[in-house]
C-alpha cells in the first residue's frame, strides 16, 4: 500500500475503501469489487449552478455570473482541441457522461475494458479547457433545445416553480440550465475564469469503483497530476445571498398539457444552514424517517388517498439537504390538488398531536437499513452519493451507525421545527382548458 | 443464478401471454390487483407492513410488451442475510411472500374483491391517460401505434380506456385462472444462494397443479410490406417539436443479421459518437436529443429528436443523408470500431445489474433463441461493412411522425 493512502471501512456492508491525498490536494477514492465487469469513475468539481457569485483570495472583485454558466462548462468541456471527447471514449469502448446539479458538475465513464486508458482520458480532458467563440456559439443552440425540452416536462417545471416560490434570494430558486437569454450572455472569457477557479484539484475529487488494485489508480492519478504543475490556489469565497424566512410566493400556477393536475407542496428548511457534517446527516436521516412515517405506502395516509383515488402510487415525500439550503416536497398527480393539499395539511396538524408510535418508526429504520443495503448493488450509485456527501462534509458510510442511534422524539420535534405552515409553498400545474 | 457479487437477493416470476387487443387491458390489470392484497396479506396495508419487516424488500408488478408477447411481471428484491445479521430466512420468506402475491390471491365468492378491482381500473385509465405528461414517449408511442394501427403490436401495453369498461372482479378472476395454469412461466432467483436450497424454497412456495393445456404462443409478425409511406403530424401546445421516425427492418431475434442489425442501429444512432449525434447535434446544433433504437422482437428501428419545428426540414435532410451513408457503406473504421466497442461493453454491463440480467435472460426467451453474453460480443464482433449494407437494404421507412406547437403558438 503506497504512502499517502487510508483505509476506510465500512463494517455493515463488507467493504474496504482506499482514499488517496494527491498533490495538491485532490481526494482520490477506490473501492474494488471483485467479480464486477463494469468500472466506473467519476470525477467532480465542487461547482453547481447555485455558485454564481464569488472570489479568489487575496482578490476582493466578486464575479458575478449569468445564469446556467456551470452547466454550459461541463457541456463545453467535452469538446477540445483533439476534437470530441465522446469519440476518444468511444474508441475505447468507454461510456462517458456528465452531469450538472445545485452543487456539483461531474464528469464519468464506465467501460469493460482498457480501464487505465479511459481513465487518462478522463483525467485529461477535464484538464485541458478549450473555449472558442464558435463553440460557445454552438453551445447555445444546442442548450437551447435541452431547455425548451424541460419547458415541456411537467414534473421539471412543477418542480423548479415550487423551488422559485419557496426561495426569495438563494439561487437554487433558478432553474441549473439558465434561460435561452442567460446563456446568449456567456463567452469563452468567463467559461476560463470560472474555470481556473473551480476546476483546480484542490477543489475536485475523484471516485473509482469496481474489479481494481487501488494503488495503481491512486498512483495513475498522482502521476497524471504532478506532470501539470499546479500551484497552490488561495481559498474560493462563495457569496451566497441572505435567505429570509419568508417565501416568496405561496401559490403558483402554470397550465401545461397534462392528463391530470400535479400539486408539489414544499416546506423551506432555515436551520440546516447552521448544520454540518454528522449533524446535518443525522437531520437527513430523520427527515426521511418522518416523511416515510407521514407518507409512505405502508401508513393509513397514502393508503386513504389511493382508495379514494386522489392519488397514484407515485406520490411520495422528500428531504433535500445541502450546506446551505434545504427543503421538504411532498406530492404527485391528483385530480383534486385543494382536497390532497387539505389531507396534507391536516396529517400533518394530526402528527403534532398524536406522534408516531415506536412500532411505526422501527419499521421505518428497517426500510430505510435495508434500502441502503440494496442500493449497494450499484457502483453508479455508490460513486455519486459518496462523492454528493463528501462535498457536503458528510460521510455515506456512516449512514447505519447513524440510522441506529436516532430516536423517535428527535424526529417528532421535526415536526414543528420543519414542517412549518409559516414556510410553506404550493406549485401546480394544470391543463389549458383548451385542450 | 448464483453470485457473490451482489448484496441482494433478487427474483421474479414471469407469466407469458399473446399480446391480443380482448386481452391486453385484463392483463394489465391483473398483477396491479394481485398487488392489493392476497389470501394471507389480505389489504395493501398488511402486505407493505410485511415487506417493511423483510427490511424494506420491495414487490413490484409490471406488465411487459415484448415483441407481440404481452408478460405479467412480479419480482421481488431483499438485502441478503448476511449484511443484516439474519439466519438465512431472507430467502424463504421472500418467496414465500411473492407466492402468495402471485399463487394464492384474495378471492370472495369466486371472484377478486370488487373494490380492488374497481380502484385499480381507475389507476390504470390514468395511466393510460398519463401517457400524454412525457412528450418524448408520448411521441414515441403515437408513432408506433400508427405504423401498427393493423398490427397486434399497434396494441398499447395497458389496452384501451374503453376496454376497463367490460371488466369485472368474476370475470377478471376467470382471466386470473386460466392464465395461471396455461401461460409459461419464467422464475429467476439471483443471489449469493445455493441452488439447492432455492429449488427447494421454489417447490415448496411453487406446488400449484398446472395441469391444464400450456398456450401456443404465435410468433411476432415481422415481414408486413411498406406499401406507402405514412405522415402524420399532431398539434399540441408545447414548446418544442418532437420527431419520431419508425423503421422495418425485417430482421427478428433469431435471424443471422441479428447482430449486424445491432450494429447498423448503433452507428447510425446508438450512441453520441453516432452519425445522427454527430452530425445533427454536435455538426449542425439542431437537437440536443437524437438516437436511433430497435424493438428487436418486432424488428423496428425508431428514430427520435427533439426539434424547432422551423428546423425540421434541414433536420429530415441531415437525417436522410446519415441513412444513405449507412447503405452505401460510408462508415468510417473509428465508426464501426467505436460502436462494436459500444455495444459489447453494454452487453457486459448487463451482467453487473440482477435486473438487467432477468431481463436478459427474458430477452432470450421471447425471442425463441437463448443466446450466451459470449456468443453476442463475438457476433458484435464480427460484422463488418458488407453485413451492415445487407442489413440496410433490408430496412424501410414505414412512418414519419411529427408533435409540433400549435400554428401561431410559440415555437
Amino acid at each position: 500500500m503506497i504512502d499517502n493512502c487510508r483505509l476506510i471501512e465500512n463494517r455493515e456492508l463488507h467493504e474496504t475503501l482506499y482514499h488517496y491525498r494527491v498533490h495538491p490536494g485532490m481526494d482520490v477514492y477506490v473501492l474494488p469489487r471483485p467479480g464486477y465487469q463494469k468500472k466506473y469513475a467519476i470525477f467532480s468539481t465542487r461547482f453547481g449552478s447555485i455558485d454564481n457569485q464569488f472570489r479568489v483570495e487575496p482578490e476582493q472583485k466578486i464575479t458575478v455570473l449569468p445564469d446556467g454558466v456551470a452547466h454550459f462548462l461541463e457541456h463545453k468541456l467535452f469538446e477540445d482541441e483533439r476534437g470530441n471527447v465522446f469519440d476518444r471514449f468511444a474508441a475505447l469502448g468507454a461510456s462517458a457522461n456528465a452531469f450538472t446539479s445545485f452543487t456539483q458538475t461531474s464528469y464519468l465513464f464506465s467501460c469493460t475494458a482498457n480501464f487505465e486508458q479511459s481513465l487518462q482520458e478522463l483525467l485529461d480532458y477535464v484538464q485541458e479547457p478549450y473555449f472558442t467563440e464558435q463553440t460557445v456559439q454552438k453551445e447555445q443552440g444546442i442548450i437551447g433545445q435541452e431547455i425548451k425540452m424541460y419547458e415541456d416536462h411537467p414534473h421539471w417545471q412543477v418542480f423548479f416553480n415550487l423551488l422559485a416560490g419557496l426561495y426569495r434570494e438563494h439561487p437554487v430558486r433558478k432553474d441549473i440550465a439558465g434561460t435561452v437569454e442567460s446563456i446568449a450572455r456567456i463567452t469563452p472569457d468567463l467559461l476560463y475564469r470560472c474555470y481556473n477557479t473551480f476546476y483546480h484539484p484542490g477543489n475536485m475529487a475523484l471516485f473509482v469503483i469496481g474489479d481494481l488494485e487501488p494503488d495503481r489508480v491512486g498512483q495513475q492519478v498522482e502521476v497524471n497530476l504532478a506532470a501539470r504543475d499546479y500551484k497552490p490556489m488561495g481559498t474560493i469565497i462563495r457569496h451566497y445571498p441572505q435567505e429570509p424566512a419568508e417565501i416568496q410566493e405561496e401559490r403558483t400556477v402554470q397550465e401545461l398539457v397534462v392528463s391530470e393536475p400535479i400539486l408539489y407542496l414544499g416546506f423551506k428548511d432555515m436551520v440546516v444552514e447552521k448544520l454540518q457534517g454528522i449533524e446535518l446527516m443525522r437531520r437527513e436521516i430523520l427527515m426521511e424517517l418522518l416523511l416515510d412515517t407521514l407518507f409512505g405506502s405502508s401508513e393509513a395516509l397514502y393508503n386513504d388517498l389511493y382508495k379514494e383515488d386522489l392519488i397514484d402510487e407515485n406520490f411520495g415525500a422528500e428531504y433535500s439537504a445541502e450546506i446551505n439550503y434545504g427543503y421538504v416536497m411532498i406530492g404527485g398527480e391528483t385530480k383534486d390538488p385543494d382536497q390532497l393539499y387539505e389531507r396534507i395539511m391536516d396529517a400533518l396538524s394530526k402528527i403534532k398531536k398524536e406522534g408516531v408510535s415506536s412500532e411505526q418508526f422501527e419499521r421505518h429504520r428497517r426500510k430505510l437499513l435495508g434500502g441502503y443495503i440494496r442500493r449497494f448493488n450499484s457502483l453508479e450509485f455508490i460513486a455519486n452519493n459518496f462523492l454528493a456527501y463528501r462535498f457536503r462534509g458528510t460521510d455515506l458510510f456512516q449512514l447505519p451507525s447513524i440510522l441506529h442511534e436516532v430516536r423517535r422524539e428527535e424526529a417528532l420535534a421535526l415536526v414543528e421545527e420543519n414542517l412549518d405552515s409559516a414556510r410553506h409553498a404550493v406549485s401546480l400545474i394544470v391543463p389549458p382548458e383548451e385542450e | 443464478m448464483p453470485t457473490v457479487k451482489f448484496k441482494t437477493i433478487s427474483m421474479g416470476i414471469f407469466l407469458h401471454q399473446e399480446l391480443k387487443p380482448d386481452l391486453a387491458a385484463l392483463n394489465a390489470l391483473l398483477p396491479s390487483v394481485l398487488e392489493q392484497g392476497s389470501r394471507l396479506y389480505p389489504d395493501y396495508l398488511t402486505l407493505q407492513r410485511e415487506l417493511e419487516n423483510l427490511y424494506g424488500a420491495d414487490i413490484a408488478t409490471d406488465i411487459i410488451k415484448s415483441g407481440e408477447r404481452h408478460i405479467l411481471a412480479f419480482t421481488l428484491e431483499t438485502a441478503h442475510d448476511k449484511y443484516l445479521g439474519e439466519d438465512g430466512k431472507l430467502l424463504q420468506k421472500g418467496m414465500s411472500l411473492l407466492g402468495s402475491v402471485v399463487g394464492d390471491p384474495l378471492v370472495v365468492d369466486g371472484a377478486f374483491r370488487k373494490d380492488y378491482v374497481k380502484q385499480e381500473k381507475s389507476q390504470l385509465i390514468k395511466d393510460i391517460k398519463a401517457m400524454l405528461n412525457d412528450k418524448v414517449s408520448y411521441a414515441l408511442e403515437r408513432c408506433l401505434a400508427l405504423m401498427c394501427a393493423e398490427e397486434k403490436f399497434g396494441i398499447y401495453k395497458l389496452g384501451q380506456i374503453e376496454d376497463y369498461e367490460q371488466i369485472d372482479a368474476a370475470g377478471l378472476y376467470r382471466h386470473y385462472g386460466d392464465l395461471f395454469t396455461r401461460s409459461p412461466i419464467d422464475l429467476y432467483v439471483i443471489g449469493d444462494l445455493d441452488e439447492k436450497q432455492v429449488l427447494e424454497a421454489a417447490g415448496e412456495v411453487f406446488s400449484f397443479s398446472r395441469n391444464g393445456e400450456y398456450y401456443t404462443l404465435p410468433e411476432t409478425e415481422i415481414m408486413r410490406p411498406v406499401n406507402e409511406v405514412k405522415y402524420v403530424e399532431e398539434e399540441m401546445t408545447v414548446n418544442q417539436s418532437k420527431l419520431v421516425l419508425g423503421f422495418r427492418t425485417y430482421t427478428g431475434f433469431r435471424d443471422l443479421l441479428h447482430c449486424p442489425l445491432m450494429v447498423y442501429s448503433g452507428v447510425l444512432g446508438g450512441f453520441p459518437h453516432s452519425k445522427l449525434f454527430m452530425n445533427v447535434r454536435e455538426e449542425a446544433g439542431l437537437a440536443y436529443y437524437i438516437n436511433s433504437r430497435l424493438e428487436q422482437h418486432k424488428g423496428l428501428m425508431v428514430i427520435s429528436a427533439g426539434i424547432n419545428y422551423a428546423d425540421l426540414q434541414k433536420a429530415r435532410e441531415i437525417i436522410d443523408r446519415q441513412i444513405e451513408d449507412m447503405a452505401s457503406g460510408a462508415i468510417s473504421d473509428a465508426e464501426l470500431h467505436n460502436t462494436k466497442q459500444g455495444l459489447i461493453n453494454q452487453l457486459l454491463s448487463r451482467q453487473d445489474s440482477p435486473s438487467q440480467m432477468i431481463s436478459f435472460h427474458l430477452e432470450g426467451s421471447v425471442g425463441g433463441k437463448a443466446y450466451s453474453v459470449e456468443e453476442l460480443t463475438a457476433g458484435v464482433e464480427a460484422v463488418d461493412r458488407k453485413d451492415i449494407m445487407a442489413v440496410a437494404e433490408r430496412i424501410k421507412l414505414d412512418t414519419v411522425y411529427l408533435l409540433r406547437p400549435r400554428e401561431g403558438g410559440s415555437q
